[in-house]
């Protein structure tokens, strides 16, 4: 069993503007935590930081005990990193089985010649990373809809394809970046219940952002509450419910 | 019956060549001006290696698209990592320094002169069998994860990293692919005219692949196969209307980019499947047809 992911006092700064200031934050294996904070706090700022899309100007973040400040973003995602994205980022000339298998390809092993000349070592490769992806679709419920191009899917399920897909890169940690926006409240409490499951039965970690206080109560052990890049409250949704600082930053004085 | 034989062979090299493109323009969405020089590659080394050298002609293609492959890794490997205007710029450099290159060794490569006395190796057969094989390659590539990576990284980059692909080598890999396809391709034409010049290889050969690409549809390789054939005899056909080729052209790119942006096949692909279905189309419509016509 691993460690976990840690986060030690990170900063991010684009030209003078400092995104994100000394954050810290710790997600234990089987953990479920979330970050909030109004618009422009720095949320996905840290979560493109953890996936390696930006990189950190100081600090550490570690993934069972490893640092993987330096390393590229594939291969954060290779570690045992997946994510989705806030404004959905699915792969368009592909249909939705597609999608999910693409991100198992990443990691199949067949070399060129077998896929140019079909080599058996390819056929049974392929296949299984088939069925694998049926299995990831059937997870979230979209697997009647697998031929679909997911452009013409319904916002609620271009979400679940991207969680979907990036189950495909089999993760021990899982980064959700906003999930619940834009969904009517049924979709949501349909989320929350996929998400509990893939806590519960897949024994993923997960960070996620959420706007939304039903999800963000309701699913995270410990919250991390951020403004204008800086930390301003960290705890337990209750102890964040009544917290005045929280309630100052989201409401005004 | 001499003049079908040569069309349908120019046809034939065009396609392998143009399979090239499709991988890097329609596959992968990069563009590589340069792209003819690797043609230009293949058909010299493969042409001094026989005249001035006396090898066969087998070991000759193998060593002339493995040169290929080594000049594809001296572009691609710098340059894989930039974005992909980028990638346009040092690949149009590339080509017009190799044909630099070419015009000015001329104790090798016979200078502007052209390279001439080439034996002609290149049959119908052999430019036909090789466009095949070529074919049932690339489809293979396209169905295989390299293929499935290539639409995801030129759909959306970021994602497919973070979906854990290695943007960079499965773009190298792509180029190499083509590299090797096109500097093969270069090996048969040289083979078949027996001479070749350096000025055939510039930037506007490379520009009408893309051309045709673009034509047939980016996604669809039956789309590039077809409008391979069909522009690449055009003007074999049209030999009087030869000053109009380049005019001809720039209208069809128009109107395409107006018209169907996705290009004449868009992402159809013709294979078992698509043909059943669109044989029960066409019978269905003939028959929905034929019923207005009885209650008419």
């Amino acid at each position: 069993m691993g460690k976990g992911l840690e986060v030690k006092s990170i900063s991010k700064n684009f030209d003078g503007v400092k995104a994100v200031k000394k954050f810290s934050m710790k997600l234990q294996p089987k953990g479920i935590i979330s970050i909030i904070g109004p618009n422009g706090a720095g949320k996905t700022t840290v979560f493109n930081l953890i996936s390696g899309i930006y990189k950190v100007d100081e600090g550490e973040i570690l993934l069972d005990g490893f640092n993987i400040n330096k390393k590229e973003q594939y291969e954060i995602t290779r570690y045992g990193i997946g994510r989705t994205f806030q404004n959905i980022r699915l792969f368009k000339g592909l249909n939705v089985l597609k999608n999910v298998i693409t991100a198992y390809d990443a990691y199949s092993k067949y070399n060129m010649f077998d896929a140019t000349f079909l080599s058996r070592r390819k056929r049974r490769i392929d296949s299984e990373i088939r069925d694998k992806s049926l299995y990831c679709l059937k997870l979230v419920g979209l697997e009647k809809l697998k031929d679909e191009k997911p452009e013409n899917l319904p916002y609620g399920l271009q979400k679940k394809l991207e969680i979907a897909r990036a189950l495909a890169t089999e993760p021990k940690i899982l980064l959700l970046d906003e999930p619940a926006t834009g969904l009517n409240p049924s979709e949501v409490v349909d989320y929350i219940d996929l998400i509990c499951k893939l806590h519960e039965d897949m024994e993923l970690s997960i960070l996620f952002i959420e706007h939304r206080m039903q999800v963000v109560i309701e699913l995270s052990e410990w919250i991390y509450v951020l403004d204008f890049g800086e930390t301003i409250a960290e705890g337990k949704p209750e102890d964040i419910r009544n917290n005045p600082e929280v309630i100052k930053a989201y409401m005004g004085e | 019956m001499s003049f079908i034989i040569s069309i349908i062979t120019f046809a034939s090299i065009n396609i392998i060549s143009v399979l090239g493109v499709f991988l890097i323009t329609g596959m992968a969405g990069l563009f590589s001006l340069g792209q003819a020089s690797f043609m230009a590659i293949g058909a010299y080394i493969a042409g001094i290696l026989v005249i001035k050298l006396g090898f066969p002609f087998p070991i000759a293609i193998i060593i002339a698209v493995i040169s290929g492959i080594i000049f594809g890794l001296i572009v691609g490997l710098p340059t894989m990592r930039l974005r992909r205007d980028y990638i346009a710029l040092v690949t149009f450099g590339f080509g017009e320094a190799i044909i630099a290159i070419l015009n000015n060794t001329v104790s090798v490569t016979g200078g502007a002169m052209g390279l001439s006395g080439i034996p002609k190796h290149t049959t119908i057969w052999l430019a036909i069998g090789s466009m095949v094989f070529c074919i049932f390659l690339v489809i293979n590539f396209k169905y295989s994860k390299f293929g499935r990576q290539c639409m995801a990284l030129k759909s959306d980059e970021l994602a497919a990293k973070s979906i854990g692909i290695n943007v960079v080598k499965v773009k190298l890999i792509t180029f190499l692919f083509a590299s090797a396809l096109t500097s093969y391709a270069g090996v048969l034409y040289g083979f078949y005219t027996t001479y070749i010049d350096p000025n055939f290889f510039g930037w506007t050969h490379s520009a009408e692949w893309i051309i045709i690409v673009f034509f047939g549809g980016v996604n669809s390789l039956t789309g590039t196969v077809f409008s391979a054939i069909v522009l690449g005899t055009l003007p074999e056909i049209l030999r009087f209307a030869s000053e109009w080729r380049i005019f001809i052209y720039c209208t069809i790119v128009i109107l395409i980019i107006n018209f169907r942006p996705a290009g004449i096949f868009g992402e159809y692909e013709l294979n078992i499947k698509t043909f059943k279905s669109d044989i029960k189309n066409l019978f269905k419509k003939i028959n929905s047809k034929s019923e207005i016509v009885t209650k008419g």
